[in-house]
């Protein structure tokens, strides 16, 4: 196939221009990401960082500016109220804490189901494990949101799943599920399952047969090669999934915003509430940027563990 | 055991009066309609080391992994110390293997890779510690206990492979292509440690190799296998010298193939009339079969002589010219183009260092071999 004309022109123009300023092959490789970074993730770090150091003010925009220039004079304005106002108002540690204790239950049952999943995928006979694999991703062709709103007809009280239980018999008054923590955790579960289940499978598949049959062979039971071989040997699959589905989930706003109830406390909503119902992009920042700091600290000490890891077995 | 079974094998452990430690009726594995292992019967002696040789594919390693447990047989039994293995899974039977891949277990260092089987049977810390301290010293590999399998050279995780399988003390250790991964110089030096290993420890080894030398250096006995079956079992010697059929004879060694029909099958000689060799050979031995039937006579070049001069002295002459002469280092291969147009392949220790009648390119020679030299195969 070769390109069209104008894509292979725009190509080469960029090409060039790349060599101009000094770059070539190996560079440009690194340079896109690098550049990637920079736009979509320094830049609004950045913006989010001088907001979250500014004064609330009732202005478009909504703040006041980090410096001014009055009469010859620099003035620099630091705001660091915000943050101390986060540290204040127990709601914001709450919050964080709320969130993180959702997240870390929801990835550890996302790990519960996506193991087994994972592993059967990985066992299963070629023909198969693609048609298998198709099924994990198929959801993605589907709209996020659309598939949360869907759990709100499994859920509500006059839903799939209370119709059935009542029509079986097995309670009189439908259960309320929908607007609890409950459907929260079933929510984070079910949309971050395929992101779990994916790192497990490539670990699980690489996995060489001929260890479980040599541990089979040393005396061990099934049970205890998965415990002595096969779980040890997919540990940077489970934790791949974990970071994969613990991060995004302690963040996540449209799943307790659409299935949580009033008193699901999560970060994300937190911080939806500061920049829109209060207008206050000052604190909101602040949230924002505390609940980066958050996160970061675990994925530092991880990378940390697996470079010694690495270091010590070359 | 009697003096005449001592010479002619240098090791003999067997006491064939004794039943058989591995017994494998009549086994048989097929996947889907294709036949992996057709009928194979072998009985195997405590302390035999038995080589497995065959081609890639004929089955060898279904063999071995039937007698681990890995594979269930379609038909047949296997018996181990007079027990039926039928239906008794990998972790419970009394047998260890040494994996072609060895399958050392990367996240463990050397000394809980080989520490693994015996922390299974729930032995006492104490015990395993100093198990796996004299087990590392068979293998020679002190001082390796604390390294991943990664920190170390093909040679090593071959011995530490070995030593993971043998601390069981298992009765029957069954290595497939053990030593398949080593580079030759390697895999001399091995064949006569794990040799050694073998005899000191008295444990029965069953080896899958497809390497004929190897398997001729390392058995006490061997079994040839083709298309799954097995078609001869014997000490290398008898494998070597009397083969039984054609495959075998070119399987093992190199070796010249006469076609021919029996002439004559007296008491104590027989003719073939071969048009092959453009004459008729001569066996100073009776041969089973019916006159005028076809068979293959088989000479290994080793047991011809090539010369200038006739050689009355021998049954078997006749007369060629060298076509190609391969210098080998200790011997040299010769290859004598007969009037007939065959080829015939000749070897030669190379005692002298350079002999001034040496036999070069265009040469006509003279060839001989002894009435005792060849075998005859159904053709
Ligand atoms: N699990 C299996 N499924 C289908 N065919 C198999 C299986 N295992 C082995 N075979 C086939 O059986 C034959 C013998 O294999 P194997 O015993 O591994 O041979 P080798 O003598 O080289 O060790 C081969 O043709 C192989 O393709
Ligand atoms: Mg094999």
């Amino acid at each position: 196939m070769t390109p069209p004309p104008l894509l292979a022109q725009g190509l080469q123009g960029f090409l060039n221009g790349a060599r101009r300023i000094g770059l070539t092959g190996r560079g440009l490789v690194i340079a896109i990401p690098l550049v990637w970074l920079i736009v979509f993730f320094l830049i609004p770090f950045l913006v989010v960082g001088k907001l979250s150091l500014s004064e609330a003010a009732i202005a478009l925009p909504p703040y006041s500016p980090l410096m001014e220039w009055i009469d010859g004079v620099l003035s620099i304005h630091l705001n660091f109220n915000n943050f101390l106002f986060l540290a204040d108002d127990s709601l914001y540690l709450n919050a964080y804490v709320e969130s993180a204790k959702i997240a870390a239950v929801s990835t550890f049952f996302t790990l519960l189901i996506a193991y087994p999943m994972a592993y059967m995928i990985a066992r299963a006979p070629d023909h198969r494990r693609h048609l298998l694999l198709m099924l994990v991703v198929l959801p993605f062709w589907t709209s996020f949101l659309l598939r949360v709103y869907a759990w709100i007809g499994f859920l509500k009280g006059n839903g799939v799943i209370n119709t059935l239980l009542i029509w079986l018999g097995i309670t009189q008054e439908p259960l309320r599920m929908l607007q609890t923590d409950f459907a929260v955790y079933i929510g984070i579960v079910y949309t971050y399952l395929p992101f779990m289940i994916l790192p497990l499978y490539a670990t699980l598949v690489k996995l060489d047969k001929d260890y479980l049959e040599a541990s089979a062979d040393l005396g061990a039971r099934p049970a205890m090669t998965f415990l002595t071989v096969t779980l040890p040997l997919s540990l940077p699959g489970v934790i791949a999934g974990c970071m994969l589905v613990f991060i995004p989930a302690v963040g996540e706003y449209v799943i307790p915003a659409l299935l949580g109830g009033p008193d699901t406390l999560m970060i994300g909503r937190v911080l939806w509430n500061e920049f829109f119902a209060n207008r206050d992009w000052p604190v909101a920042s602040a949230v924002a940027i505390v609940m980066l700091v958050v996160l970061l600290v675990p994925i530092m000490v991880l990378r940390r563990a697996q470079a010694a890891e690495e270091g010590a077995t070359p | 055991m009697s003096e005449t079974t001592a010479q002619t094998e240098i090791r003999s452990p067997t006491d064939p009066e004794s039943p058989p430690f591995l017994q494998i009726r009549n086994i048989t594995k097929r996947f889907g309609a294709f036949v992996a292992v057709d009928n194979v019967s072998l009985d195997i002696h405590q302390g035999e080391l038995f080589c497995l040789l065959g081609g890639s594919g004929s089955g060898k390693s279904t063999l071995l992994r039937m007698l681990s447990g890995f594979e269930t047989p379609s038909s047949g039994q296997i018996l181990i110390a007079g027990k039926d293995q039928a239906g008794v899974p990998p972790y419970k039977r009394d047998t260890n293997m040494m994996f072609q891949s060895y399958a050392l277990f990367p996240h463990m260092t050397v000394e809980k890779n080989i520490a693994y089987g015996l922390k299974r049977e729930g032995v006492p810390r104490a015990e395993i510690a100093t198990r796996v301290t004299d087990m590392l010293s068979l293998v020679k590999l002190n001082g390796f206990a604390a390294r991943k399998p990664n920190q170390l050279s093909g040679g090593q995780r071959q011995r530490v492979a070995l030593a993971r399988s043998l601390i069981k003390r298992p009765k029957l250790l069954l290595l497939d292509e053990p030593l398949g991964a080593l580079d030759k110089k390697l895999r001399e030096e091995t064949q006569f440690e794990l040799i050694k290993i073998q005899e000191t420890l008295g444990v029965t080894f069953v080896v899958v190799t497809h390497d004929q030398e190897e398997a001729m250096t390392l058995s006490t006995r061997m079994g040839v296998m083709a298309d799954g079956k097995l078609v001869q079992v014997g000490a290398p010697h008898e494998i070597y010298e009397y083969p039984r059929s054609r495959f075998v004879a070119e399987f093992i060694g190199s070796v010249n193939i006469f076609e021919g029909r029996i002439e004559q099958d007296g008491e104590d000689h027989a003719v073939i009339g071969s048009p092959d060799a453009g004459m008729g050979i001569y066996l100073s031995h009776g041969i089973t079969g019916t006159l005028g039937q076809e068979v293959a006579v088989a000479v290994r070049p080793e047991k011809i002589r090539i010369g200038k001069s006739p050689m009355e002295d021998l049954p078997n002459t006749t007369q060629g010219t060298v076509d190609e002469v391969a210098y080998m280092g200790n011997l040299s291969v010769f290859h004598v183009r007969l009037e007939t147009g065959k080829i015939i392949s000749v070897s030669q220790s190379n005692l002298v260092r350079s002999p001034e009648d040496a036999i070069t390119w265009g040469d006509r020679v003279t060839l001989g071999w002894d009435g005792a030299a060849s075998v005859v195969v159904p053709s």
